[in-house]
């Protein structure tokens, strides 16, 4: 299998070149100039042409995606035209941010999806099945930018039981050298901080976990369904078995293929929903960073954006396809 | 029993008072604000935008500020500043400023700040000392700069701009270590802790001259970024900021409907107008220009669709910036039929086509704005179109000089000079194309008038015969809309900034 991941790895190498020369092609294609967007309105031209000459900006676009490219190579993304600072640590500075939000939003999303999913299955048409269908439906059809706004107006605007934006309380945030909050208070015991944090992530995770619970649930329940009439499954009603024990042992297990395969191809989505979101609920992650990248033309910035969400797509597919080798012993690279 | 009773009293008693609790520590007040920008580097030359500005001179100190309701400048580190010559300006330091650390500023932090703005890869502020040649320390509190030629308006370019930085530490650690490391400046209030694309936090400094007197000012100050309009209303209402900036006008009822907050408006000294450019057919004609100047209802649009949340500018100013004269003339009142008799006369008695560029989102209600003057410019035969490019293709069209007739504002106007020589001065910029000499004389001689008085005379002709030529007409000045949490007394200013000094909290 160690060859067959690394072959893949190795077969991504093209498609992550192709992503940044398409990225950086479009970008230099938009028309505006980071430059005159960039610096104030005071300044005059010769300021505006050194910039464009530090930057880089005056030579050929060939050269400076070169230029990028191969420092790209070495783990130097550049430098942003924004704040100034290697792209590489900015990244570094709001990815665990995003991290962090995504992986309670996932953890939200099968906490609820695969129980409800699993149970519509094994009951179809019950009311069980009936809610599942609607918390399904409700979670693929509300875009994530409405349902967040609507859940900041309802819990922080007329409950006021949680905070609307931001990431942390000043003063009773915990670990900030890491930047994972929500796990570096969890290890310091700082409870305090732990609450805090989750005050802070629970809206937005639920707005970004949201779609994935609406596709999981539905995938779940489906996979279930038709696992369910397999004939080791009537077997093993046949031989006395519990339901419960049917259920999750042996429909569940042989379910989980395609419940994974979307699971994967969702967290894809996920992560380009965390733009959206973290615009939402003012999360400093890598999504916000994007915008602000994106409308001052900050080249660098975009480009190893991108290539970070590139990257970070084809790992998840990669870990995936390992996954498929462990749920299923039949299947082998 | 009694007397472990009695023991333990006196324990409890004595430690109150060795701890000081039977005298309750007044507590500490802090004050948060939702704003718009985003704060992202330790270097305060990194960014060049008006709140950042603000909390720099707050953290590092600057040499002065103007004092909107005065309308005139007023010192901060510099306690006074003479015009010794045309080209050289003398400023005086307070000799009892210092560093948070205790140590001295000097003039030689002024001199090593001028340097670091000019020559710092990351400083984005160098356009604020572009009409200075060289800084020098004449003694430990007196620097003088040389401008590369005479300047009047050189405080406009200064003072609530040049953040004074230690030398002492820069030359210790280097940049990015001071800046990240040794944040300690000479201002009324002290760095507490910055976290990129999250908050900015400072803390009042009680050793800075007259702060221990401003009882009420906050102890801390946390700026949290908060993009969305609907995030700052929602967080102020929830009481988890105390300061809204930027409320636009469709959530005002939302603030003042609270009983726990309200709404405080300010006059921004950005200023509207739309850009006719005479290097451009037909805009190269006078009398259409003005025809357009008569065409446009004002009033109606300030009244309507601005809720009257904006204020009439007749002329490239309004009350409380530098150099404002009231009776400027000619003001454009609204007169469609003036208008079309001056399209006529023009040479364009069936009408005219043209096209009108707007920017959407980016100042408040543009686009709406845009599609209410386009039917009062038809109604006069200006048969403009409306077209919407997305913002940074506008911009880079209108600082190329490639559009000719554009609604666009001005920010950061407090003394018209920079942003009159910018737009119409002959060379300024190509934004607008417009070349006068008469207009660029005049301007030239308020750059080398340093009596006040005698400058806005001559800063007054100008802006006279520059709304007579028409090359942009001038709309209004947005009154821009805060959210204010009622324990909480301040005025904003029109530039933006938010010094802790001018918030008192009501206990």
């Amino acid at each position: 299998m160690t060859a067959y991941l690394l072959r893949r790895l190795l077969g991504t190498l093209p498609v992550l070149l192709l992503i940044t020369l398409l990225v950086f092609a479009l970008l230099h294609a938009a028309p505006g100039d980071p430059a005159s967007l960039l610096l104030s309105d005071a300044t005059n031209e010769a300021d505006v042409l050194e910039a464009r000459q530090r930057w880089g900006l005056d030579r050929p676009v060939h050269v400076q995606y070169l230029k990028f490219i191969s420092a790209a190579f070495t783990g130097d993304l550049g430098r942003s035209f924004r704040f100034a600072q290697p792209v590489t640590e900015l990244i570094a500075a709001r990815l665990p941010a995003t991290i962090e939000l995504a992986a309670l939003a996932v953890l939200l999303a099968l906490g609820v999806a695969i129980p409800l999913g699993v149970w519509a299955g094994a009951r179809p048409n019950s009311w069980v099945d009936n809610l599942g269908t609607s918390v399904g439906l409700f979670g693929i059809s509300m875009p994530n930018f409405w349902m967040g706004i609507m859940l900041i107006l309802l819990f922080a605007g007329t409950f006021h039981l949680l905070p609307s934006a931001g990431r942390s309380t000043y003063g009773v945030a915990g670990s900030q050298e890491s930047g994972f909050y929500l796990l570096g208070s969890l290890a310091a015991g700082n409870w305090p901080a732990v609450k805090d944090a989750l005050m802070y992530m629970v809206m937005p995770a639920l707005t970004l976990g949201a779609n994935m619970v609406g596709i999981l649930m539905r995938i779940t329940r489906s996979s279930v369904l038709e696992v369910s009439h397999e004939e080791y499954v009537v077997t093993a009603r046949a031989k006395g078995l519990a339901q419960r024990s049917v259920v999750w042992r042996h429909v569940l297990s042989n379910a989980l293929i395609p419940i994974v395969t979307v699971a994967g191809l969702e967290l894809g989505t996920l992560l380009s929903g965390s733009i959206i979101v973290e615009t939402v609920f003012a999360w400093p992650g890598v999504g916000s960073l994007l915008i602000t990248g994106v409308t001052s033309r900050d080249y660098p910035l975009v480009t190893g954006l991108v290539l970070m969400y590139a990257a970070t797509f084809v790992v998840i597919n990669l870990a995936i396809d390992a996954l498929y080798a462990i749920i299923d012993p039949r299947i082998r690279y | 029993m009694k007397f472990r009773r009695g023991k333990l009293c006196a324990w409890i008693v004595s430690l109150l008072i060795v701890f000081g609790i039977t005298t309750p520590l007044p507590a500490q007040t802090r004050v948060a604000i939702g704003v718009t920008e985003t704060m992202e580097t330790f270097n305060p030359y990194g960014d060049s935008v008006s709140l950042l500005y603000g909390i720099w001179c707050q953290v590092m100190g600057c040499l002065g500020t103007y004092n909107f309701d005065k309308g005139d400048y007023e010192g901060m580190l510099a306690e006074r500043w003479e015009v010794k010559d045309p080209n050289t300006w003398i400023f005086h330091l307070r000799k009892n400023a210092r560093f948070h650390d205790g140590s001295p500023l000097t003039a030689a932090d002024v001199v090593h700040s001028f340097n670091r703005i000019r020559t710092d890869p990351q400083s984005k502020q160098k356009q604020n000392i572009a009409p200075i040649a060289s800084a020098a320390a004449i003694d430990n509190y007196t620097v003088s700069f040389t401008t590369k030629e005479p300047t009047a308006p050189l405080l406009e370019y200064l003072f609530d701009r040049f953040i004074v930085t230690s030398k002492a530490i820069y030359d210790k650690y280097g940049a990015d270590v001071a800046d990240r490391k040794y944040p300690i400046g000479a201002g009324p209030y002290k760095f507490k802790e910055l976290i990129p694309g999250q908050r900015f936090v400072i803390a009042r400094n009680l050793d800075y001259p007259g702060m221990k007197e401003k009882k009420q000012a906050p102890d801390e100050m946390i700026f949290r970024i908060m993009r969305e309009p609907e995030q700052r209303v929602t967080a102020l209402l929830n009481g988890e900021i105390q300061i809204a900036q930027f409320i636009p006008p469709h959530l005002r009822d939302r603030v003042e409907k609270h009983p726990a907050s309200k709404i405080a408006p300010v006059d921004a000294v950005e200023i509207m107008f739309l850009a006719m450019s005479p290097k451009f057919k037909p805009w190269d004609n006078l009398l259409l220009r003005q025809a357009v100047a008569y065409a446009i209802d004002r009033d109606t649009i300030i009244a309507t669709l601005l809720k009257g949340e904006a204020t009439r500018l007749d002329g490239p100013i309004g009350a409380g910036q530098y150099g404002y004269d009231p009776n400027l003339k000619p003001k454009y009142e609204y007169n469609p039929q003036k208008a079309r008799e001056l399209v006529k006369q023009a040479g364009f008695p069936n009408g005219v086509d043209v096209d009108y560029y707007t920017p959407v989102g980016r100042y408040t209600l543009d686009k709406q704005i845009s599609e209410a003057l386009v039917p009062m410019l038809r109604a006069v035969g200006i048969r403009a179109k409306l077209l919407t490019p997305e913002w940074a293709t506008l911009w880079a069209d209108v600082q190329a000089g490639k559009t000719p007739f554009y609604y666009m504002g001005r920010g950061s106007v407090v003394d018209p000079s920079v942003a009159l020589s910018q737009y119409f001065e002959t060379g300024g910029s190509p934004r607008i194309g417009y070349s006068n000499p008469k207009f660029d004389k005049l301007l030239a001689q308020e750059r080398q008038t340093f009596e006040p008085a005698k400058r806005r005379k001559v800063l007054a002709e100008a802006m006279s015969l520059l709304t007579e030529e028409a090359p942009a007409h001038f709309l209004w000045r947005h009154q821009m809309l805060y959210g204010i949490a009622k324990n909480i007394d301040y005025k904003p200013t029109p530039s933006g900034r938010m010094f802790g000094t001018e918030i008192r909290v009501l206990r």
